[in-house]
């Protein structure tokens, strides 16, 4: 399976990631089409799912049931779960219990004759299996080691359990998020720090591989998810020290726009309307024609001094429209306008169809369904969408027999003592 | 073909030798070429003569003017980069940026579709000049496709592309993210598409054309939309708003609580931070313990099980809140602010900061590392003045002209 447009063909990638961000990592270096495995124990949740998840014990677990096709996560919950399989198109996966001695010897095999391994989990779990980075660069020196710990290996933090939004805590992005003018807990849920790292991680890889051309030699990347996210808010960082001021919670507004989200006529379909400047002014004023908030926003001044009562204004224009309508009309005059997109209404939508955006993809576990596509395209190279998930297991021969050298005896014992299977039992 | 004398290239990065042109003046690009600039490569600005970059001037409080060589924004995205001021629409200009691009290895654009090509800077033509050229072209919605013309803001990107229609509150407006985080996901997607292309042509010499559709970015993210997306394509139903982590269920819950100086955010994800929760919240209370303990789900008292949590947050400071946690290893962190971030004991032992020194802005800590290796990171120098690079680079060109 040779393509030789691909980027990162030739380049294989063991995945020792978990959760979120680090599978959405070493999703995309997949697509550059390296050769990503994910080593899975059969003995441990890795998938978001257990094993022992019922389509009874869905039934009234609310919104999260829909994470299944139809519902129904039986069979191979596993292998059916979208919060797994949004990332997990391109890759292999094979069967390994690291804390076997069995598991250790095929990871250590593995690890030899590979160009990258990603990991995410916990500071210290991969020294306590015995695959610490230092004892993996010695055995393999081309070897690239990128390690995600969020906030970093060192330091008196290094070990604080959390999630992304734990994170986005500690570097100040929480303290800014929520509804205009409101405490900072009123709004929704957000995991920047989580949707920051992928591309981070993936440009680490690649700027290491870069450096290995020249080199020839691999090492650590230490990619403190943390220190990776504040730069997102860098800016801020800067105006603290300049001007010894903290970032307001702005809600849906900004400091340069007249901008808000805005009900229309239909059942909880919202749109947004940004105004940058005088000319989107006028624009706006002349589609919405003649009304008596118009005359308060004609310089930028006049649209910052009487922000609340414009954007009043703008939502009684928008309130009996539908949002189609509110859009196409602003478009046409070159107004930043768009509905708050469902997810239902961005599966039917036509920019996107036109795009060839989703891609309709099969497999046996869960039939054929429409996935989430690249987030960029290129005319000079190819990017990989072939199977859309491995089933648990699925490349467990492929990995031991034709990458291990793994003779038919030696596997058979694994498979007959289920150190090796096609199933997850945890 | 030398480098910039003005440069002091004490040690090696990895991205010495590598040329990118930046023609982009706003975030996404920006950010995209900070990425290659301080991991060592030679970015070249291109700034309009006398307005500059648009992060020059942006505001980031209402109705300020900040200055153009001193603006948060700037600094913070350009820092090792060179500024050279040219009018694209002049046959002189254009020819330099020509030149420019024709020995460079990748070019940064966010202009609207089409307008390259307007300019005279068609990437076909580009890249028959130079064929292992990368050209990276960000825009809102894609080069192609019936709204590729539309206008965008930072909202209208999270509106079409964030998980925007599920985040707030159940009977109020969608909440979109704060500050321009937006921007930063598709700069850094778009830097490491930039750098994809540049391996690729690495290894075959040939180059590429990039089309980053900020909606296809976000809609492709780890921000929960493309598992959202997935679900609704699985089951045919939309994420609700207000539902906190709509991924979970049972006996788990997540989000921020008012602590007695602040907020705390915290993540309970299964029983057992659960049943240690329970444990330090009602440490000495029998009554609570028994009630609460290994619970898999509440029913009638989960308001009383909140009351009493939220007592307890409130009436704690919020890093007392967070080392007490920690100690029982819950996942619960302090909201900090920007004062807290920046004398932050961890950060600081860690070196994330990068002191450095700017004509106008005078000394400053930067963000350092967005990442370790080996001969990565590093500020050479701060953010260019506008035009600041003008006659070295125009230099470099005509001794380029001579000795090919």
């Amino acid at each position: 399976m040779t393509d030789t447009n691909l980027p990162l063909d030739g380049i294989r990638v063991v995945d020792l990631t978990v959760v979120w961000s680090g599978p959405g990592a070493t999703a995309l270096l997949g697509d550059l089409g390296a050769e990503v495995i994910r080593i899975e124990g059969n003995n441990r949740v890795s998938r978001q799912a257990s094993a022992r998840t019922t389509n009874a014990s869905v039934a009234n677990s609310g919104w999260s049931r829909n994470t299944y096709p139809d519902g129904k996560p039986e069979p191979r919950p596993y292998d059916r779960t979208a919060l797994f399989n949004w990332h997990a198109r391109n890759k292999l996966a094979a069967c390994m219990n690291l804390e076997t001695p069995e598991g250790h010897e095929a990871a250590l095999r593995l690890i030899e004759i590979s160009d990258v391994l990603v990991e995410n989990n916990t500071n210290g779990v991969l020294e306590k299996l015995g695959l610490g980075h230092d004892r993996l660069l010695e055995l393999n020196p081309r070897l690239i080691v990128a390690r995600m710990p969020p906030m970093g290996m060192t330091g008196p933090m290094s070990n604080y359990l959390g999630y992304g939004p734990n994170f986005n805590s500690l570097v100040g992005i929480a303290a800014m998020d929520g509804y205009e003018g409101e405490p900072p807990d009123s709004a929704g849920e957000n995991y920047h720090m989580d949707e920051s790292a992928p591309a981070g991680l993936a440009f680490a890889v690649l700027t290491a591989l870069w450096d290995r051309e020249v080199t020839g030699r691999g090492g650590l990347v230490e990619f403190a998810q943390a220190e990776n996210v504040m730069q997102d808010i860098g800016e801020f960082f800067l105006d603290y020290q300049m001007n010894d001021r903290k970032p307001a919670v702005l809600g849906n507004t900004d400091p340069a726009l007249l901008q808000d989200a805005f009900r229309t006529a239909e059942d909880d379909r919202w749109v947004v309307v940004s105004i940058r400047d005088d000319r989107d002014w006028a624009a706006l004023t002349g589609v919405v024609g003649d009304a008596g908030w118009t005359a308060l926003g004609r310089t930028a001044a006049d649209r910052r001094a009487n922000s609340r009562a414009l954007r009043d204004g703008i939502a009684a224009w928008c309130a009996p429209l539908s949002s189609d309508d509110v859009v196409r009309r602003l478009a046409a005059v070159r107004v930043p306008a768009a509905e708050v997109m469902s997810e239902l209404r961005l599966l039917a939508d036509p920019h996107l169809a036109a795009r060839e955006w989703f891609k309709a993809r099969s497999h046996p576990s869960v039939g054929t369904y429409r996935y989430p596509g690249h987030p960029w395209r290129a005319d000079g190279f190819d990017l990989a969408f072939g199977r859309p998930l491995p089933g648990f297991g699925e490349d467990n021969e492929y990995v031991y027999k034709t990458l291990l050298g793994y003779g038919d005896e030696k596997y058979d014992d694994l498979v007959s003592r289920r150190l090796v299977t096609d199933e997850q039992f945890a | 073909m030398t480098s910039s004398p003005s440069r002091a290239d004490t040690r090696r990065q990895v991205f010495n030798g590598l040329r990118v042109v930046d023609l982009s003046r706003w975030v996404a690009g920006e950010f995209a070429t900070k990425m290659f600039a301080d991991f060592g490569a030679d970015v070249v600005k291109i700034e309009k003569p006398g307005a500059g970059s648009h992060s020059r001037r942006w505001a980031l409080v209402p109705g300020e003017r900040p200055d153009p060589e001193a603006n948060p924004l700037f600094l913070h995205l350009n820092t090792n980069k060179r500024s050279i001021a040219v009018d694209l629409r002049s046959t002189e200009g254009l020819e330099l940026v020509k030149r420019l691009i024709a020995r460079a290895d990748a070019v940064v654009e966010s202009f609207r579709p089409g307008h390259l090509e307007r300019l005279g800077l068609d990437p076909d033509e580009l890249r028959a000049t130079n064929p292992r050229l990368v050209v990276t072209r960000i825009s809102p919605f894609g080069q192609t496709g019936p709204y590729r013309d539309r206008e965008a803001t930072g909202i209208v990107l999270q509106a079409t592309g964030g998980p925007m229609n599920a985040t707030g509150d159940a009977h109020r407006a969608p909440q979109r993210k704060p500050g321009l985080l937006e921007q930063y996901t598709i700069g850094r997607t778009a830097g490491e598409a930039t750098l994809a292309g540049l391996y690729h042509a690495r290894r075959t010499g040939r180059g590429s054309t990039i089309d980053v559709s900020g909606q296809e970015v976000l809609l492709s993210s780890a921000d929960r939309r493309a598992s959202y997306l997935l679900t609704a394509e699985y089951s045919g139903v939309n994420a609700p708003r207000g539902v906190r982590s709509a991924h979970r269920g049972a006996a788990t819950f997540t989000g921020p609580f008012r602590a007695a100086d602040g907020f705390v955010m915290i993540y309970i994800t299964n029983q057992e931070f659960w049943n240690r929760l329970i444990r330090l919240i009602g440490a000495g209370d029998e009554v609570f313990l028994g009630k609460f303990l290994d619970r898999p789900h509440l029913g009638d008292d989960w308001d009383e099980f909140m009351d009493y949590l939220k007592a307890w947050f409130a009436a704690r400071p919020k890093i007392q809140i967070m080392t007490d946690a920690e100690a029982a290893r819950i996942p619960c962190t302090a909201f900090l602010e920007m004062d807290e971030l920046y004398a932050h004991p961890h950060f600081r032992e860690r070196g994330a900061f990068v002191t450095a020194e700017h004509p106008v802005a005078g000394r400053l800590d930067y963000l350092g590392a967005p990442w370790r290796m080996r001969d990565g990171f590093e500020i050479r120098h701060t953010a260019p003045r506008l035009g600041e690079h003008t006659a070295e680079v125009t230099a470099e060109l005509e001794m380029s002209v001579v000795q090919p």
